[in-house]
């Protein structure tokens, strides 16, 4: 503790208070720490990080803690590293299509800076209001608009980190491409603090476009909306955003929000952005590969309606007790991945888990992509709900990698989906932790993660 | 007490933590709504919670958090009941005792000796409402609160002044209206009883108040019909005889009379009569809070006022005043830098009345 101060002076605690309020994120997984530290500079965290090295101490990294994994939960015990204090956007260089943060800054508050200068970061998590980039980079975390875009690994150029033993290194540059050598970058983003703790980064930044409309088209079954989803991307058709509402997800919108208008059914709601000319064509271009399979189509393009629903959307995950106040939302096995092609098959067997569990769920999500986001629910209280939960979450994660695709596309593994590494990547994990050994030979960073 | 169905439901998003005034200056998880969640939630386990105390303690009760939260979790309710538990068993912070004590011996927050209704003196020779000449029985009766009594003594007499031209009268012997108390979890039943038992006595139909605190306590916690000043002035705004004055205002929404009871256009409306407004950086629903409520002037006055330091940074720099109303929302945004700027919506209506 006292050399803990030694460094930080007052913003190092131990007290009950905050070392309970930093013992979880937003999942099921709990940890306790016994110091929570929050630096406010790249020099404060690299002497953090040698002290930790030196004594062996267990060093957990954590933005806004709204990771859904667990990833910012000490599972050893040891320092938690609250780097929200470090918010500050150091550049906005436009010119060089870029901007410089501090990981504790706020998505939104990057988007709120960039959009006087006509630009803005494109990944946009439903928690933009509140998540870090840090975190953001963290866990390659992605939202609606990167079915076009990209996710944030296409958005880091250059990152500042620290290591294990507190030397500090550069993975980038300005440039916006290179050919020198590994992509240390990208290996930093997703690795969710394992090898280092990110303490600035230069980011990518995208022109704001002219004009948005919104195509909301309304199905009898989850499983035709998918279909919908393929053919128009088959038709080579690229939606800003492509997200899927089940009609139990588009009864608790309206909860939320009286005022949105939203059809019956299970609904896609296609995001198309360019010019005003550029939208009205791919409009009614996906209103016509949609036309055989829908119930009803129609397209919005007043701003204010967009952003109300798409406002909705972003926190529809956490509101599912407004359709029911005696169940509560439980985040797991909540962000699956298949490709493409087997959307369709998904959203069945989605629906097989749920009615052999007994487990309602409310399925929404950026099917664009092959992401869907089940929304368990139960009641909390009852044990024996949390055991059918938790079969639940096993048979998806599993229906998942047998399609081919991924336990997590966005939200990250951490302690809550370790277990699904091996059976997802084979002998590579195997490669991923020898990286981990390479870089933190003494196993300190966020050890417990990703089954390293 | 607290309703542990409401603790269930949160899902620790964090949509709350985004937005909480106090944990923007503590910048601690355990100042943020969703960390006193948590807090709770463990207290309501059965664990004694006094290492929870600064962390509830410093809540100002403004109820963003209510509004942003997805699952419909009214925390700062939730807060609140919890403070009542910690009460319940012991728990409490030297100034919440004092605070007690104050307004047990004084009948006030502010602990002031003087009489309650001095103000009535500045309505002149020619007005000349004794306190004693006034009414036995009233429809309506101005309830002036202990901040706009001993604080903001003008302001009370400027209300009163208008008020009495359509009837109203006041209370023989107000007291305390209990919010300070109810708000950090401490019994107000004394101070209740005292007021409830006079305004039965005059027959009182509807309780006019211009302060924000006492106007959510006077509704929620008596369960009183209650009518702020902003509301009868806007009702009234016609006969008022106001000269529209050639410059331009903001409001702040204090969080206890918008956020939490929805008057937000009735003050507007007035203030359109007399002026140009031009909106805060956030207002109505979604206005950051002034750091005056909840408790935290008392208990954590630095947070206070670098909480009322920020919602300054939120005024246009074209309003030539910051109009709030209540008196709380306008000392504390004062002494956090508004030098005078900051005045209640009364005061403006005074600077525009031909009479």
């Amino acid at each position: 503790m006292d050399a803990l101060r030694d460094i930080v002076g007052p913003r190092v605690s131990n007290s009950p208070a905050e070392l309970c309020c930093y013992s979880c994120d937003a999942s099921q997984v709990h940890g306790l720490p016994e110091y929570v530290v929050r630096p406010l500079t790249t020099a404060e965290v690299s002497r953090i990080l040698r002290l930790a090295y030196e004594r062996e101490i267990p060093l957990t990294a954590r933005g806004a803690g709204t990771g859904l994994a667990g990833g910012a939960v000490p599972l050893r015990g040891g320092i938690v590293l609250d780097m929200s204090g470090m918010n500050k956007i150091l550049e906005i260089d436009v010119e060089n299509l870029q901007a410089h943060v501090e990981p504790g800054v706020v998505v939104e508050q990057l988007n709120r800076a960039l959009r006087p200068h006509g630009f803005f970061f494109p990944p946009n998590p439903g928690s933009s209001s509140v998540c870090t980039i840090g975190g953001l980079i963290s866990n390659n975390g992605s939202g609606m608009r990167c079915v076009k875009y990209g996710t944030t690994k296409s958005y880091v150029l250059d990152l500042e980190v620290v290591l294990a033993d507190g030397s500090v290194i550069r993975t980038g540059s300005k440039v916006l491409k290179s050919s020198a050598g590994y992509d240390l970058t990208r290996l930093m983003v997703g690795a969710e603090g394992t090898l280092g703790v990110i303490t600035a980064a230069r980011l990518r930044i995208a022109p704001l476009p002219k004009r948005r409309r919104l195509i909301m088209a309304s199905f009898e079954s989850s499983e035709l909306a998918g279909m919908a989803v393929v053919k128009t991307f088959s038709a080579g058709i690229v939606p800003s955003a492509c997200e899927i509402l089940d009609s139990t997800t588009v009864k608790v919108l309206r909860r939320c929000d009286p005022n949105i208008v939203l059809p019956d059914g299970d609904i896609i709601l296609f995001e198309v952005d360019g010019t005003d000319l550029s939208t009205a064509e791919d409009a009614r271009r996906v209103s016509e590969v949609c036309a055989e399979l829908a119930q009803s189509i129609r397209i919005a393009s007043d701003e204010r309606e967009m952003s109300e629903i798409w406002a909705a959307r972003e926190l529809v995950g956490a509101a599912i007790s407004r359709l029911d106040p005696s169940k509560s939302r439980v985040y797991v096995g909540e962000d699956v991945g298949v490709p493409m092609k087997e959307i369709p098959t998904l959203m069945r067997k989605v629906q097989e888990i749920s009615d052999s569990t007994g487990i309602p769920a409310m399925k929404y999500g950026h099917i664009g992509d092959g992401n869907l986001h089940v929304a368990w629910f139960i009641d909390v209280s009852s044990e024996e709900e949390w055991a059918r939960l938790r079969r639940a979450a096993d048979m998806i994660h599993r229906a998942a990698i047998e399609l081919g695709g991924t336990v997590s596309s966005e939200h990250g593994i951490g302690g809550a989906r370790a277990e699904y590494m091996e059976m997802q990547w084979g002998s590579a994990l195997e490669i991923m932790r020898a990286i981990k050994r390479a870089l933190d030979p003494k196993g300190i960073l966020n050890p417990g993660k990703l089954d390293l | 007490m607290v309703d542990v169905d409401q603790i269930r439901r949160c899902v620790r998003c964090g949509a709350c933590r985004a937005v909480c005034p106090s944990f923007e200056v503590m910048g601690w998880e355990s100042f943020n709504t969703r960390g006193r969640m948590i807090l709770i939630g463990k207290i309501m386990d059965g664990l004694n919670g006094s290492w929870a105390l600064e962390s509830l303690g410093t809540c100002t009760t403004c109820a963003l958090c209510s509004q942003m939260c997805p699952a419909g979790v009214t925390p700062s309710k939730v807060v609140e009941d919890a403070r009542r538990v910690l009460a319940s068993r012991d728990i409490t912070g030297a100034w919440q005792r004092e605070l007690r004590e104050r307004i047990s011996s004084t009948g006030n927050s502010l602990g002031e000796t003087g009489r309650r209704h001095g103000w009535l003196s500045m309505l002149g020779a020619e007005a000349s409402y004794d306190i004693k000449a006034l009414d036995v029985k009233a429809d309506q009766v101005y309830f002036a609160g202990c901040m706009a009594s001993y604080r903001y003594s003008e302001t009370a007499a400027r209300t009163f002044g208008i008020l009495r031209r359509f009837g109203v009268s006041i209370l023989p012997s107000e007291r305390c209206c209990g919010s300070p108390l109810l708000r950090t979890g401490l019994d107000a039943s004394e101070c209740m009883e005292e007021n409830l038992r006079q305004i039965n006595e005059m027959d009182v139909d509807v309780v006019i108040t211009g302060c924000a605190g006492c106007y959510t306590t006077l509704k929620n916690d008596y369960g009183l019909k209650v009518m702020s000043v902003a509301e009868f002035l806007a009702a009234r705004v016609s006969e008022l005889e106001i000269r529209p004055l050639d410059f331009t205002v903001t409001y702040h929404d204090p969080c206890h009379l918008g956020r939490v009871n929805g008057i937000f256009d009735q003050p507007r409306r007035v203030i359109k009569e007399i002026c140009e407004l031009e909106e805060m950086r956030s207002s109505r629903e979604l206005a950051r809070c002034c750091g005056g409520g909840g408790g935290v002037r008392a208990g954590y006055r630095d947070v206070s006022l670098e909480i009322a330091r920020r919602r300054l940074a939120d005024a246009p720099p074209e309003a030539k005043y910051i109009v709030t109303a209540c008196p709380m929302c306008v000392r504390n945004l004062n002494e956090a830098g508004g030098h005078g700027r900051v005045v209640d919506l009364v005061d403006l209506v005074a600077m525009a009345c031909r009479r």
